[in-house]
């Protein structure tokens, strides 16, 4: 924890605002500061945002205006041609349904067995039990290449190569999301859980009444990182799969990047890159607020 | 301590029945997989092709396969199509389990190193009689490893000098170049710096594209790449060809920049001959669909042409290599004998339109030369345009690109020594002499 | 979610000796069993699918394996492979390439988004908040559809940044065409793709600074840049930290826009170690290498990840 005692962790999006309220930059005349910091700020949107654009206004290009150079900067004549033909290409729609079947199952398997490893680390006291906490969190820092080939060669031996099971087999739990509910699961007092068996609760009985409540933002910040970490996952199922039924978006998306050659279908690869990246998006802003501030405190924590 | 030794011995009791259970459950589902019934002949076989062409050739295939399947009801074709640069290690790492393809269609520097990990089986006598009486014989042996026939050829692939022929008339040349000098004279003449002009375009960051339009200026100078097991790059022919590259490069006739190439092989080294800002460039036959496709109309400007011969050459040689496709030998029995007859089929006269194969159909498509001698006549008309004719007719003087254990390797090796002499990194010496000792090695390590 | 003010005494066993759940000796027992329970399916997971792999990957590093024939019958060659690969000159380079990247990541990124954070979380703004979503929203893009779109940007010919530095009069520099620009534009790509999340954990870090220090400060006479290096930069040291540890693992594993957009080149100049890995295990056939050269990955990280934790835990005694 900080070194700093009294300080409590708090909300730092809520934060902030009452923080500007002390009064130290008014030395500076008000309007030039304010100019350079909306710039600044107005920087740091622009940052991500401009691929984001060339990436919207690329894909209603047609093919001809594509190959102009310079390039425009607003297409001419929108059109969603390009989108028509990302999704007869490859079979765009069905792998939506594949990546939310293996990204949705890692995700809740990776809930779970965290939950229950976090709490154990957290809470239970036995021999040897950080010396193995740190030994599961150190996998964290595995470049995934390094275990590709065994992996794959177990997972082939197993007869699940190919499989929608030897694609999520390796995802059901994670280094991170026991790190992370360690730390989230220790901030929670003794006392509440020592109360509960006092009345006579079991242990199971305790985590899911007593810790689960409590963890909705645990809950919320892991499920959403989870779900976009195995959603975008590309070289697991690149090497198991074969079957294109089977493949999620982003193989999809490969396979379409892939099979049309040159510049002239640039616009049609960009439509199926935006259409990829669409779901991730829409989770990410609907649960960004307590996303966001769960990452935070996995920072300050760790 | 005792309280502690309890604690400890009562912890790993409680493991013992969850490892126990899942010890037996893996076991279980091995057991089970390996046990799996041996499918009988006269039963449903089903088996997977891989391949690495788009939808459109790939849909043809699959016309393909269901009229086969209407004749021999008991096998079912499925299609998996990878992208090219992923082609090679789905092979690898689905092929061994027997479960994954049963035919993949390979370029024939794999062949070597599949043989020798049992992934590409021999072929049934019909076969091998089959592909003896129907293929040119330096294909024959090409498909040949460990004195059995491995598969069924299919297309084949050269190198010629692609130009730009209003480039050429606007610069006032009238015929491509037939030798070295003039072809530095020409690409001198071609290059226009303020219109972003190149005179002669190479290619970066794709193996094959940088190594065999390189060699194939070494075989038109009478030199070759290897022999037998030994590198030959700081003979005379290849420092030649390499410092070929160096004065290009010194005279601006070629930006390397210009040069890239993506993982499925196209990008701005297309693209900068398609909008005209590159007047030639060494390139194989099947990039004309691509061509066509980008240039529209324009594709009448593109002219092809012999490799220029080097000074100690007596005639042009390109660079040549085949693909072929094989038989998973790690699958079952009866999925190896469906996969020959599909591919009997499908290399027959029997399965494509006027007396060509289905294959050859599909390879013309793509611009592609068949190999089958039957499909190179069913498709004559196709084969004399003026950008393929030139293709066909070089091929006779071809130098097919050594197929040895450790090829892909050595490629890699031999693309970055060229790549550092296009972008000026190295000279040409140093360059060749670091290739010449690496790839020794390596050669040597792969083959003993 | 109640405040985190952790109990003095964390043995609650040891709180209640009687009553309840019976003896002391039974209570550990009890808890054992339940240890393990909730444990072991995290355990097992990990222990088959992590643990087990870098076993195999450290065993097959001493044989020779080409992957087409069966594991059981590889044959043993010692630290043969270890030898060849560092011997081989692009191997070598690819430590190097990774090297660069991965310093050019942390070098920029954590500067960046420490003065971001700042830029964040200080001034007064409406837009702070939007700012903030838009640039952690690249986080969860795919790497596939972010590699395509950049690789539509570095385009040369019709891409919009070749023109912008034309617009300026500029020459546009050769992006992934050159072997002197790829990396620089490499590093670029993950800089656009990870400036939100570091940014959030800097701001986080910066949440813990209580206000009274800069008030003292301010009243003190010390200006905006004396308080940043007296106060904030010393107080995210933490922060600091775990960032640089964070943004290091993550460009250590680059490998999707070196696949998809440059494959090593041009001349290896992009030949990033992961890419190594995967060209020597798929392309070449040459599993034993390719193991060997993740064990020595997995060496120089490890011992990298030691040292920098070991900073963390003595700041924060």
């Amino acid at each position: 924890m900080s070194a700093l005692g009294t300080t409590s962790m708090t909300d730092p999006v809520a934060e902030d605002r009452s923080r500007t309220k002390v009064p130290r930059r008014r030395r500076r005349p008000i309007r030039l500061s304010k100019v350079l910091i909306s710039s600044a700020i107005g920087l740091v949107i622009l940052f991500p945002l401009f691929p984001l654009y060339w990436l919207v206004i690329s894909s209603l290009k047609s093919t001809h205006e594509l190959l102009q150079a310079p390039p425009s900067w607003f297409p001419a004549h929108p059109t969603i041609s390009a989108f028509k033909e990302a999704f007869d290409a490859v079979p765009f729609a069905h792998s939506f349904f594949n990546s939310f079947l293996y990204a949705g199952t890692a995700t809740i398997s990776v809930l779970v067995t965290s939950m229950m490893a976090g709490y154990v680390f957290s809470k239970y006291h036995f021999r040897g039990r950080n010396v193995l906490f740190w030994v599961i969190v150190a996998t964290m820092f595995m470049p995934p290449i390094v275990t590709l080939v065994p992996l794959y060669w177990m997972i082939s031996r197993l007869g699940l190569s190919d499989s929608y099971l030897g694609v999520v087999l390796p995802w059901l739990a994670n280094a991170f999301g026991v790190f992370l509910m360690r730390q989230f699961i220790g901030d929670l007092p003794d006392e509440l859980l020592d109360a509960a068996r006092i009345d006579g609760a079991s242990e199971l009985r305790i985590l899911w009444r007593v810790v689960v409540p409590l963890m909705r933002p645990a809950i919320v910040t892991l499920g959403v990182f989870s779900f976009v970490y195995y959603w975008n996952n590309f070289l697991w199922p690149l090497t198991v799969l074969e079957t294109s039924s089977k493949y999620p978006v982003v193989l999809a998306l490969y396979q379409l990047l892939s099979f049309n050659m040159s510049a002239q279908y640039e616009n049609v690869v960009l439509a199926g890159a935006l259409v990829a990246s669409v779901p991730t998006i829409i989770v990410f802003l609907l649960s960004q607020r307590v996303f966001v501030q769960g990452i935070a405190r996995v920072g300050v924590k760790g | 301590m005792n309280l502690i030794s309890r604690n400890r011995r009562g912890w790993r009791q409680c493991i013992k029945p969850f490892i126990a259970v899942a010890v037996v459950a893996s076991g279980v589902a091995t057991t089970a997989v390996i046990a799996a019934p041996q499918v009988g002949a006269s039963s449903p076989v089903t088996i997977t092709y891989l391949t690495h062409w788009g939808p459109t050739q790939v849909n043809m295939l699959k016309a393909d396969a269901a009229a086969f399947h209407k004749i021999n009801p008991n096998i079912t074709v499925n299609f998996q199509a990878v992208p090219f640069g992923n082609l090679l290690s789905t092979i690898d790492t689905q092929g061994p389990s027997g479960n994954g393809w049963t035919i993949a269609g390979i370029y024939d520097l794999w062949l070597p190193a599949l043989v020798d990990g049992g992934l590409a089986v021999n072929a049934p006598s019909a076969v091998a009689s089959d592909v003896k009486a129907h293929w040119p014989t330096n294909l024959v042996t090409d498909v040949t490893k460990q004195g059995a026939v491995r598969g069924y050829p299919n297309e084949v692939d050269l190198y010629a000098l692609n130009y730009n022929k209003a480039l050429f008339k606007a610069a006032g040349i009238s015929k491509p170049p037939a030798n070295w000098t003039e072809l530095v004279t020409d690409a001198k003449m071609l290059t226009v710096p303020s219109k972003g002009q190149q005179g002669f375009g190479v290619i970066t960051d794709w193996a094959a594209g940088v190594v065999h339009p390189w060699l194939s200026l070494v075989d038109s100078d009478g030199g070759s790449l290897l022999t037998g097991l030994k590198p030959n790059l700081t003979s005379r022919a290849a420092m030649a060809a390499a410092n070929l590259y160096a004065e290009l490069v010194k005279a601006g006739s070629t930006v390397a920049t210009m040069s890239t190439a993506n993982a499925e092989t196209t990008g701005p080294y297309l693209d900068n001959f398609t909008s005209g800002k590159t007047a030639m460039i060494i390139m194989a036959n099947w990039w004309e669909a691509d061509l066509q496709t980008a240039m529209g109309s324009k594709f009448s400007d593109v002219g092809a042409a012999p490799i220029p011969i080097g000074p100690n050459g007596t005639k042009s040689s390109s660079v040549s290599y085949s693909w072929l496709t094989i038989v998973n030998g790690k699958a079952n029995s009866a999925k190896q004998a469906a996969a020959w007859k599909f591919l009997q089929y499908l290399n027959g006269p029997t399965s494509g339109k006027s007396g060509s194969s289905g294959m050859g159909d599909a390879l013309i498509s793509m611009g592609i030369l068949p190999s089958r001698l039957s499909d190179v006549t069913a498709h004559k008309a196709q084969l004399n345009s003026p950008f393929l004719k030139v293709y066909v007719s070089e091929l006779k003087n071809a130098t097919p690109f050594p197929t040895v254990l450790g090829g892909e390797q050595m490629t890699d090796t031999l693309q970055t020594a060229i790549e550092s002499i296009d972008f000026g990194t190295a000279s040409p010496a140093a360059a060749m002499k670091s290739a010449q000792s690496q790839i020794t090695s390596i050669l040597k390590s792969a083959n003993s | 979610m109640t405040a985190g003010i952790q109990s003095a005494v964390s043995f609650p066993s040891r709180r209640r000796g009687v009553g309840g759940r019976g003896t002391r000796r039974s209570r550990r027992l009890h808890e054992g069993r339940w240890a393990a329970l909730l444990l072991s399916p995290a355990l097992a997971i990990v222990i088959c699918f992590v643990f087990a792999p870098i076993a195999l990957t450290i065993w097959i590093s001493f044989h020779n394996w080409s992957m087409l024939t069966p594991i059981t019958q590889m044959p043993w060659v010692g630290l043969s492979n270890y030898r060849t690969i560092f011997d081989d000159p692009v191997f070598r380079s690819s430590l190097l390439d990774t090297l660069v990247y991965v310093g050019l990541v942390v070098a920029v990124t954590v500067p960046l988004a420490t003065l971001i954070g700042m830029l964040l979380y200080f001034p007064r703004n409406r837009l702070k908040g939007f700012a903030r979503t838009v640039l952690f929203a690249t986080y969860v893009i795919p790497t596939v559809a972010v590699a395509i779109v950049w690789g539509a940007l570095y385009e040369p010919s019709y891409g919009p940044l070749a023109e912008m530095f034309k617009a300026v009069g500029l020459s546009a520099p050769a992006f992934l065409s050159s072997p002197s620009t790829a990396l620089v534009s490499l590093v670029a790509f993950n800089i656009w793709q990870m400036l939100g999340y570091y940014t959030v954990l800097m701001v986080a870090g910066l949440t813990l600074i209580p206000g009274e220090l800069y008030e003292v400060a301010s009243i003190d006479g010390a200006g905006i840049v004396r308080q940043t290096f007296a106060i904030t930069l010393p107080l995210l040291r933490r922060t600091t930290t775990f960032v640089i540890l964070i943004a290091l693992i993550n460009a250590v594993q680059v490998f999707d826009p070196v696949y998809l957009l440059t494959q090593g080149g041009p001349i290896n100049s992009t030949d990033v170690i992961s890419y190594e890995i995967q060209r020597t295990a798929f392309e070449y056939g040459l599993a034993g290498q390719a193991s060997a050269m993740s064990v020595s990955l997995l060496v120089v990280l490890a011992a990298v990840a030691a040292i920098l934790i070991g900073l963390m835990r003595a700041r924060s005694r």
